[in-house]
């Protein structure tokens, strides 16, 4: 059964959605768990399993990181508001891991070929996640512009692929997506 | 989507897979544990056992038994399977995968929940691969990879037996291909006499001169007729053979169930139905009517050139690849030149329009400057493409054109001095000209057609593609027809609109005759999903639903719908009349029924006041009626059937009090002794009901009369009591007002 209903408690509730906390390497302690994750002990509150949510994952991934219970309503616990100064070495190496587990975008480090064949485009490249082939809408938002030289690719199964810097690619290769852009 | 992968022996020898065990599912997947691209990496799952193997390598093994749950998340962009053990606590991450196999996961997973529960039925998806697993190419919406597994052939001889009943139109315009190029070919011929037998022969009269003028004439006359004709049948070809199949594909797409148009996008099935088949008229009209026309034309210009110079013939063969690669790669060109203006001009609208809609935006913050030089921007870049594509094409196009007829230029030189030599005359030197001229002609369209034939051959798939569907909810062999009582018994009912993601589960309800059920909880929680259910739209995925004791599946899809009444919150109104709008759920109703149910529906007072009465016009282009309003005609609509079973879905949610009276008033009508379902977020609209019942998790939570669970102290306490407590704070701001 469940307790009556009470309005402070709601209204408590709603209180705390507002507050900020911060977690530094004072107030906080994180560990890795034996199935690859991270847990977390703040005060008296223990997680078993955390989430790392980047709160701008294209402009600063490693500032204001919300890290937040691995419930379904994923409710935040607090925030490292800079990963590399408020924690120590170890701790980042293992949140930086989490982050790059949930985010996935692979940066493209060489385009070996773009086939084009009844309005799809297929690429065969190299990544920093190993060489890749992805094929990807001719019409339509498949090519998102971060900035003037940084783009996204997005595939047909919704991978995203990162071309951090158009500059850096070299002539032949630019010209090879050059449609696209 | 495929769940049942042939395991590679290898891989199957590294996992120890006893021979005797039968694989349940097998999967592959594409990351390592780091987050490498990979190959060579499966998961298989046999009654008892869970097995992975990373780059051909045993990775984790562990039997179904020892597991306590196992679940697939989804990341950004990528995803992880994660198990539960019971010999250790926590989640265990077991798989990772980019988002290509995220729903094979998904799926799996629930697969394997069940084999953990001994519940051995395979869990089947009905989802489409993106792309094909055996070349990679994308797949155009279908099933099958019609460039590996699709048979062309078949899809070929499925249309011919389409066009039988358009014998008539081929044989017409396949006759007027013919004629158009005898025609075309007779005035060479001609020309080469004139000039031969009566410019250059020293003894031509003026007759013979008045002779050709006439002959050119009838010619030049009888090729406009029969382009005419060519084209008109063409068209009549088309536009015929694109009405068949839109209006077969309306209608299979009318039969299907709702869950294979939820499936789809709605962009997808209108595609389909316009796009794809308007494909097919282009592809009579302008490809079939020429394909014939051009390689008649192709074939009668060589030979006529080869009679002439055999030599020379073989010259302008020559240079016909030459042309055709050049017309290839300008081709090429244009289109990477021309698709990147395109995209720019699609930037530079949608830019337009999200500043255009967003304007009281724009203008409250005071950013109309910035705004404008962003846009500026956005154009400037739009319009340094279209400059370079201008100056290219006019730059390009003329040295094209001459590089084009490079062959005919040869030609001509060679000719030239053949005919000097008196080996030739003039009038064939012009006959063989003009024939040469016609055989490169039509090289920049041949180069188009194969694109045209496959676009074609990619349309007739996707429509085959819905055409073959089976609808999920069909009639029974033996069904019945019968006057429903309004007894609704749901029966141990699971339901999901994907198959691994439960939306009901273990539903157990039973209603009687003439019962009023109200139907609480939160948002998501399931609720409209129950009446879907009721009304019959989807098929259970475990249980039955009885009415009258009868299984629905039983009953015969017309007859029951046609006992079936519904006032959804959202109401929708065709764009016809609100007499129209009213016969849809019955047509043969007399004006006297129209009257008697608009008056139960407190909707008679508001449309007699309407200048045109029951005969005006609602919807897009018509009337605009409140939300009220809207709900009333809905109303007055559902009493017209007169339902056995009534579903009320949120009817009288974000309307103002006058109009929630009229309806709630209208309801209390239409519900009196018929069985009815309804949703409501305010609660207070379900005073009246028998019995309310609180969804929650999947599941019915809690049941009985608004004093039982009042009693309780359960999650329908805590909804009234957080309503009145949001009513007493309402309160006062009102009355300050």
């Amino acid at each position: 059964m469940q307790e009556p209903f009470q309005l402070e408690q709601m209204e408590k509730e709603t209180k705390e959605m507002l507050k900020l906390r911060y977690l530094t390497k004072e107030n906080c302690t994180f560990q890795r768990t034996p199935g690859g994750f991270v847990s977390l002990t703040v005060g008296d509150e223990h997680y078993d399993r955390i989430q790392v949510f980047c709160t701008f994952p294209f402009t600063d991934r490693y500032r204001c990181v919300s890290i937040r219970e691995s419930t379904e309503k994923a409710k935040e616990i607090g925030i490292i508001q800079d990963l590399n100064q408020d924690l120590d070495a170890e701790t980042v190496a293992m949140i930086q891991e989490q982050i790059s587990l949930r985010y996935f975008t692979p940066v493209i480090t060489k385009i070996k070929s773009v086939k084009e064949e009844y309005g799809f485009a297929y690429f065969d490249v190299e990544t920093d996640h190993g060489p890749c082939r992805f094929a990807i809408h001719m019409s339509g938002s498949a090519v998102v512009h971060l900035s003037e030289t940084r783009v996204l690719f997005l595939d047909l199964d919704e991978n995203r692929f990162e071309i951090p810097d158009l500059t850096a690619l070299s002539t032949k290769e630019q010209k090879k997506i050059s449609v696209f852009l | 989507m495929n769940l049942q992968y042939a395991l590679p022996s290898h891989i199957r020898t590294a996992m120890g897979i006893p021979e005797s065990e039968e694989i349940w599912y097998a999967v592959p997947f594409d990351l390592t544990n780091q987050g490498v691209f990979t190959q060579n990496s499966y998961v298989a799952v046999t009654k008892k056992t869970l097995y992975v193997a990373e780059e051909g390598n045993l990775f984790y093994r562990i039997a179904l038994s020892d597991l306590r749950d196992v679940r697939c998340e989804t990341l950004v962009n990528n995803g992880i399977l994660c198990v539960e053990e019971k010999k250790t606590d926590g989640w265990k991450k077991i798989v990772r995968f980019s988002m290509k196999h995220l729903s094979r996961f998904a799926f799996l997973a629930k697969g394997i929940r069940l084999l953990m529960k001994e519940n051995f039925r395979r869990v089947i998806s009905v989802e489409y691969e993106k792309t094909c697993p055996i070349c990679g190419r994308a797949l155009p919406g279908t099933r099958v990879c019609p460039h590996c597994e699709g048979n062309r052939h078949l899809t070929i001889a499925r249309f011919a037996h389409l066009c039988q009943g358009y014998k008539k139109q081929f044989l017409i315009v396949t006759l007027m291909m013919g004629l158009a190029s005898v025609t075309a070919l007779a005035g060479p011929e001609v020309q080469k006499r004139f000039i031969d037998e009566t410019l250059r022969s020293g003894h031509g009269n003026l007759t013979q001169v008045a002779e050709f003028v006439i002959v050119m004439a009838i010619l030049t006359a009888l090729t406009i007729l029969i382009r005419y004709y060519r084209n008109l049948w063409s068209a009549n070809l088309g536009a015929g053979i694109s009405k068949d199949v839109r209006a077969m594909l309306y209608h299979k797409i009318q039969i299907l169930s709702l869950s294979f148009i939820q499936e789809r996008r709605p962009g997808d099935l209108m595609n389909r139905i316009n796009r794809d088949t308007g494909m097919i008229r282009r592809f009579m009209e302008e490809a079939f009517g020429n394909i014939f026309y051009y390689i008649m034309l192709l074939c009668g210009a060589v030979i006529m050139m080869w009679r002439i110079s055999w030599k020379l013939t073989l010259v302008s063969v020559v240079f016909l690849p030459l042309a055709l690669a050049l017309s290839v790669a300008w081709r090429k060109n244009i289109h990477r030149r021309f698709h990147m203006q395109y995209q720019k001009l699609d930037e530079n609208n949608s830019a337009l329009q999200d500043v255009l809609s967003g304007m009281r935006v724009v203008k409250s913050f005071g950013k109309e400057w910035d705004e404008s030089q962003k846009f500026q921007k956005k154009t400037g870049e739009f319009a340094e493409i279209q400059e370079k594509n201008e100056v290219f094409w006019a730059s390009f196009y003329p040295l094209l054109t001459f590089l084009m007829g490079m062959g005919i230029y040869f030609v001509t030189w060679l000719g030239g001095l053949e005919t000097l030599q008196s080996k030739m005359t003039v009038g064939e030197l012009m006959q063989f000209i003009t024939c040469a001229t016609m055989m490169y002609g039509p090289l920049g369209w041949m180069t188009h057609l194969p694109r045209m034939i496959v676009q074609m051959l990619t349309s007739l798939e996707r429509i085959y593609d819905v055409l073959d569907e089976q609808p999920k909810i069909q009639d029974d062999k033996d069904p019945v027809d019968r006057v429903i009582e309004g007894k609704v018994e749901f029966k141990k009912v699971g339901f999901g609109y994907k198959s691994y993601l439960p939306v009901l589960d273990e539903i157990n309800l039973s209603v009687k005759p003439g019962e009023m059920i109200g139907i609480v909880g939160a948002s998501g929680t399931g609720k409209s999903t129950l009446i879907n259910l009721l009304m019959h739209l989807y098929e259970v995925d475990e249980g039955e639903i009885l009415i009258d004791g009868i299984n629905i599946n039983r009953y015969r899809l017309s007859c029951y719908h046609s006992q079936i009444g519904v006032v959804l919150q959202e109401t929708f109104l065709f764009s016809d009349t609100i007499l129209n709008n009213l016969r849809f759920a019955r047509p043969e109703a007399s004006e006297e029924e129209i009257i008697r149910a608009a008056k139960m529906a407190n909707a008679h007072d508001f449309i007699c006041k309407m200048p045109n009465g029951y005969n005006t016009y609602v919807g897009e282009r018509g009337y605009n009626l409140s939300g009220g309003e809207r709900q009333r005609i809905a109303i007055a609509r559902a009493i017209l059937t007169n339902p056995r079973i009534l579903i009320l879905d949120e009817a009288t949610a974000s309307l103002d009090t006058e109009s929630e009276f009229l309806i709630q008033t209208a309801l209390n009508r239409l519900t009196e002794g018929r069985t009815t379902f309804a949703i409501a977020h305010r609660l207070s609209t379900l005073k009246d009901a028998d019995r309310l019942i609180v969804i929650d998790e999947h599941h019915i939570a809690e049941m009985g009369s608004h004093e039982q669970l009042m009693q309780q102290k359960g999650i329908y306490y805590q909804l009234v009591m957080a309503q009145l407590q949001m009513q007493n704070l309402e309160r006062p701001q009102e009355m300050a007002q």
